[in-house]
């Protein structure tokens, strides 16, 4: 409930009193005198309200009435004419401040009541306002939230990308390894029937008759077997050496140290990248190194590694069957400038502005999720250089990664 | 709420005509003056009005006394019905003991009808009134009026409704009389359970309603 007490009710009873006020009073009571003389105004319970200096208690009364009861009672001795009269005149006034009063206590309740709503809609728009704030306080964190989302995803899928790389990175490496360790068993076996060979000599020598001894000497043709026993152990060797140096290669790649900054010879990490990808590029193409004398680069290897890594495999597979890879180094204008030039299909000019898109390829699905030079691009960025790419279609490609020297 | 003055020996009870803007409130206590013939009847008093439009309200008293002597004095107000002037109408229906919804027959008011209605229903939930035990009685008003709904339309509309329905065409002043008479009839038994009308005043429903100078009709 949101109304008045019923005492301050705009139509409630009004009392005489009420009705006249102070200054409505003061006035009437003069007009009285000048048409009455001596009068008397009570109200319904007989209480004087207004009167002149002495009137007689005895004198003529007529009712005061409002609305259908009396609310007073007038008393003169003047003239009974003149006293109706002038209680009609009071009426009238009582009507007419009756009128007064209730519209203005209604006008009050009115106000009073928009007043109420105004405060109400108020407080209910400071509540929407605040809900409005917390919402969008609430936004941005859930596009930080998204954003972090979709930060993470990304790298997933540049950990993708770079599984997928991996994947063809193992599977020249498996068949690298695969080569030396099928020679190296192989080497192996015979060397276990060498060994039976020469422990079919010990009752010969155990008779110690020395042409029993040479005979079976001869017999077992000891003299090739032992030749050829020690080039076996030589072949493994190196065998085993070429697979402990494709591991070592490995590690370059294992992301366990990418963060690190090292200074390194960049001519060195080229040469690592083109021993571990080696075997996959040389099935498709001639690689041709053209090393210039660098100083140290100050960097984060393991990302460097990534970036000659995917520009290897693109030219790789972007060449034919008689392809030509390059990769030169130079010095030029206080940046390291790498170039991979191949001479394999080439890029639309309609592709170019788009190859370093995330997920832009034009290769098959499962090959390539168009990662690699988007990647490979935010690191080159990050080390403060950039990438070139000229590329002609049925001519080649050329891609200059710039690594400046000097800070980032 | 009615207003017993013990003092003053005086019972005043308050009956709202509520209703759309033009519906014929206004009309109808102007009927009513014209018809009741009870003990004391007061003039009409309008306060302002804006063309024939109610700014305030309009109240009409009328009264006779019971048995016993206790005045019963009625205060019957108009609300306005304009959809600005809620905050007046809300004031006025305060303490109402019964209620008059005068509803306009024409077809294209029936949704002026409605959202009074709602309205009616809400702003006496917000000056505390029990809308659903309050004595209140539906006019349909404009009878004499072309283009109105049936009598079969409105009764169907209204069957579920608890409350009586009226025709009247308050111009012609018929069914005012009969509106006022349905209504005084549960406004009695709501008085004559607060206040012993019949035991303590000599005062039964009839003479209540006769007492108002409604029998004539």
């Amino acid at each position: 409930m949101d109304t008045l007490p019923p005492g301050d009710a705009f139509d409630r009873e009004l009392s005489l009193r009420e009705l006249l006020g102070v200054f409505a009073s003061d006035r009437l009571g003069r007009h009285l005198v000048a048409l009455l003389g001596d009068y008397r105004l009570c109200d319904e319970k007989n209480e004087v309200v207004l009167e002149s200096g002495n009137a007689a208690v005895d004198a003529p009364t007529i009712g005061i009435m409002l609305d259908i009861e009396p609310i007073g009672r007038l008393q003169s001795p003047a003239n009974i004419k003149t006293l109706k009269a002038a209680a009609g005149l009071v009426e009238i006034l009582l009507q007419s401040q009756m009128r007064y009063r209730m519209a203005s206590r209604l006008h009050e309740e009115q106000v009073s009541h928009d007043y109420q709503r105004l405060q109400q809609e108020h407080a209910a728009l400071l509540k929407s306002e605040l809900k409005y704030r917390t919402l969008a306080a609430e936004l941005e964190a859930r596009v930080q939230a998204q954003v972090e989302t979709l930060k993470t995803a990304e790298r997933q899928l540049y950990q993708a990308e770079k599984l997928a790389s991996v994947g063809q990175l193992a599977a020249g490496v498996a068949h690298e390894i695969n080569n030396p360790i099928g020679f190296i068993r192989s080497n192996l076996i015979s060397a276990i029937a060498y060994v039976k060979d020469i422990s079919g000599l010990r009752p010969a020598i155990a008779s110690g008759d020395e042409k029993k001894i040479l005979t079976a000497w001869k017999t077992a043709d000891m003299d090739f077997l032992l030749e050829d026993f020690q080039s076996l152990l030589q072949e493994s060797i190196i065998g085993a050496d070429r697979v402990a140096r494709i591991v070592s290669d490995l590690k370059g790649f294992s992301s366990i140290e990418h963060g690190k900054e090292e200074r390194i010879d960049l001519n060195e990490s080229i040469r690592t990248v083109c021993n571990v990808a080696g075997s996959r590029i040389q099935q498709k193409a001639q690689l041709v190194l053209d090393l210039g004398e660098l100083p140290a680069l100050q960097c984060q290897p393991g990302h460097i590694n990534d970036v000659l890594l995917a520009m290897l495999f693109n030219a790789t597979q972007a060449v034919g069957e008689q392809g030509e890879i390059r990769i030169s180094t130079a010095v030029e204008d206080g940046d390291i400038c790498v170039r991979i030039s191949d001479n394999g299909c080439g890029i639309a000019p309609e592709n170019l502005s788009k190859i370093f898109d995330p997920f832009f390829t034009t290769r098959e699905v499962g090959t390539g999720i168009g990662l690699g030079l988007t990647v490979s691009r935010d690191i080159v960025r990050a080390h403060g250089g950039h990438i070139e790419v000229e590329s002609r279609v049925g001519a080649g490609t050329t891609f200059t990664v710039h690594l400046p020297l000097k800070g980032r | 709420m009615a207003d017993y003055d013990e003092d003053a020996n005086r019972l005043t009870i308050k009956l709202v005509y509520y209703g759309p803007a033009m519906s014929g409130k206004t009309t109808n206590l102007m009927q009513l003056h014209d018809q009741l013939r009870p003990d004391m009847k007061g003039e009409l008093m309008t306060l302002e009005t804006q063309g024939d439009r109610t700014l305030f309200f309009d109240l009409l008293p009328l009264g006779f006394r019971a048995p016993s002597g206790l005045l019963v004095k009625f205060k019957l107000f108009t609300v306005p019905g304009q959809v600005a002037h809620d905050g007046t109408r809300k004031a006025v229906l305060s303490r109402a003991d019964g209620v008059v919804f005068v509803a306009d027959s024409q077809r294209n008011q029936v949704l002026n009808n409605a959202e009074s209605f709602e309205n009616l229903a809400e702003n006496a939930a917000r000056v505390g009134l029990d809308f659903d035990a309050m004595p209140l009685v539906v006019q349909f008003n404009k009878r004499d009026l072309p283009d109105i709904l049936s009598e079969e339309e409105i009764s169907e509309r209204w069957q579920d409704a608890q409350w009586p329905l009226v025709f009247a065409s308050a111009l012609s002043g018929e069914g005012v009389g009969e509106t006022f008479r349905q209504l005084l009839e549960p406004v009695y038994q709501h008085m004559n359970r607060k206040y012993q009308m019949d035991k303590n005043h000599g005062l039964d429903a009839a003479g209540f309603i006769r007492g108002m100078g409604v029998q004539d009709f």
